[in-house]
């Protein structure tokens, strides 16, 4: 894992780390990709992914209200918000 | 340790308490991180609500290390689990000090099994998709599931038969019809061939030994036998796990960004600022890590190779246990490699359930039963919950 690759990584997922967290995460990756020679010496060719466990299907089911919370419940917990939305810096600059 | 006490209406009947990845509606809950401190769910988790209808209080919520991905809840950002040096599972400490009768627990990563193992409780580990999963923060959805722990068999199989059964609102949860088809008579077979991996073991201190040595020699007793096989594809489940389990991770935390709800950044000064920050600020080195490595492997560069790869090999994983239990009933495994961990165990190795887990993660990847029990682990055929429990009923006598 270059920095380079570390830092895109960090972009993707909103975080920034600090130098020393970069390098420890850098040998959590080292390590990771020792270990995969563990999963890579069996044998998948033919075989199927498994995805679910059990032989579970896309569950469909009426589309039907069956649990309304209000605007005020839903916002219960938010950081900020002004008249019922939820407040955010300006995104246009 | 408990982080919230219920109030007085809640705490009544048979107490049990829950760990902070269960949602309830009268006490915050947060997974053990600051990004969801002082949240507070608009609905109970069903495992819950199905308890109260049954006539069972809440005593409490015990905290969980941060999204349940570490050893025994040493990532908390709001619990204690040190005492004498040692970590504690704090569910685990509100049965032993006789508040709860059982805690109903979310294993992600195993930690249940090592903090039953660890305090010298059983815990269960149902089937997948056999308990509804609708209001537990979600994080390794393909393999988590609400378990049990308690004192002994009986009291957990009497928790689980409340919690168990189909519920419309978990797209996981198994039709009755399904159950039906699948269990066959795995629940009512009685454990009299137990196979056990010489490898598995390397590594162990010294007291998990004994404790899997009595543990045979128990079984052994009771008629049992007990053989040692090759642990053929099974070791491999560790790695596989990981890399399931972070991708899927990876994913579920996506939604953490302080806007919503959650923690929210005072330093921004843009929205992405404002996103980074919060994540940054809120999350621990161990969530952090696991995020990186998730994305990572979901990248365009790995999916093939890493992510498609641990997919397959969950299959090659459960067809191997398929075969085992063609001639046995149950595997037996240790729970952890030792029997109480230090927090230089960690300070040594921030990344330590990653490895710890090469003990859980065979029964996680697969979605298969296990049940904790005298320090040691017996994992079974899909659905064996009450013949595992039986087992453990019948060695505690």
């Amino acid at each position: 894992m270059d920095r380079e690759t570390l830092r895109k990584l960090e972009m993707l997922n909103q975080l920034s780390l600090t130098d020393e967290q970069k390098d420890e995460v850098t040998a959590f990756f080292a390590k990771r990709d020792a270990e995969l020679e563990i999963i890579n010496r069996i044998d998948t060719e033919n075989v199927e992914r498994m995805v679910h466990v059990m032989p579970i299907m896309t569950v469909v089911r009426e589309d039907t209200v069956n649990q309304p919370f209000t605007r005020e419940a839903l916002q219960q917990g938010a950081p900020e918000t002004d008249e019922g939305y939820w407040c955010v810096p300006r995104v246009m600059e | 340790m408990k982080i919230y006490n219920a109030k007085n209406e809640a705490a009544s009947g048979k107490l049990v308490v829950a760990d902070d990845m269960l949602l309830t509606k009268d006490m915050p809950t947060t997974a053990g991180s600051k990004m969801l401190e002082g949240y507070m769910s608009l609905f109970d988790a069903e495992a819950l609500t199905r308890l109260y209808a049954a006539g069972y209080g809440l005593c409490g919520k015990a905290s969980v290390g941060e999204f349940a991905i570490d050893l025994v809840g040493e990532t908390a950002f709001d619990g204690e689990n040190e005492r004498d040096g040692k970590l504690v599972y704090a569910p685990a400490e509100s049965i032993k000090n006789g508040e709860a009768i059982a805690a109903v627990c979310l294993d992600v990563n195993g930690s249940v099994r090592r903090g039953a193992a660890q305090s010298g409780l059983v815990s269960i580990k149902p089937t997948y998709g056999t308990v509804s999963r609708y209001g537990t923060i979600p994080v390794a959805c393909s393999g988590e599931t609400v378990s049990v722990l308690a004192a002994n068999a009986k009291d957990c199989r009497e928790i689980l038969d409340v919690i168990s059964g189909h519920d419309d609102k978990d797209g996981t949860s198994l039709s009755d019809d399904l159950c039906k088809k699948l269990k066959k008579d795995a629940d009512r077979a009685e454990i009299k061939k137990v196979a056990f991996f010489k490898e598995m073991t390397d590594g162990l201190d010294e007291a998990v030994i004994d404790k899997m040595n009595a543990f045979r020699a128990k079984l052994s007793e009771n008629g049992i036998e007990v053989c040692e096989i090759e642990d053929g594809v099974i070791a491999a489940s560790r790695v596989a796990w990981n890399i399931l389990m972070s991708a899927e991770l990876c994913n579920n935390v996506s939604r953490y960004d302080g806007v919503k709800y959650g923690y929210r950044t005072e330093n921004f000064n843009n929205l992405d600022t404002l996103y980074t920050n919060s994540r940054t600020e809120a999350f621990g080195d161990l969530l952090k890590t696991a995020i990186l490595f998730g994305s990572e492997t979901l990248s365009t560069d790995n999916y093939m190779k890493v992510y498609d790869k641990a997919l397959r090999t969950r299959r090659v994983i459960a067809d191997a246990f398929s075969k085992i239990f063609e001639e046995y009933d149950a595997v037996l495994l240790p729970a952890c490699s030792k029997m109480a961990y230090t927090p230089s165990d960690v300070k040594e190795d921030k990344y330590i359930s990653y490895h710890e887990n090469f003990y859980t993660a065979p029964a996680s990847i697969t979605g298969l039963p296990a049940v904790v029990a005298e320090g040691v682990q017996l994992v079974g055929r899909a659905f064996s919950e009450n013949a595992l429990l039986d087992l453990i009923e019948k060695e505690e006598k």
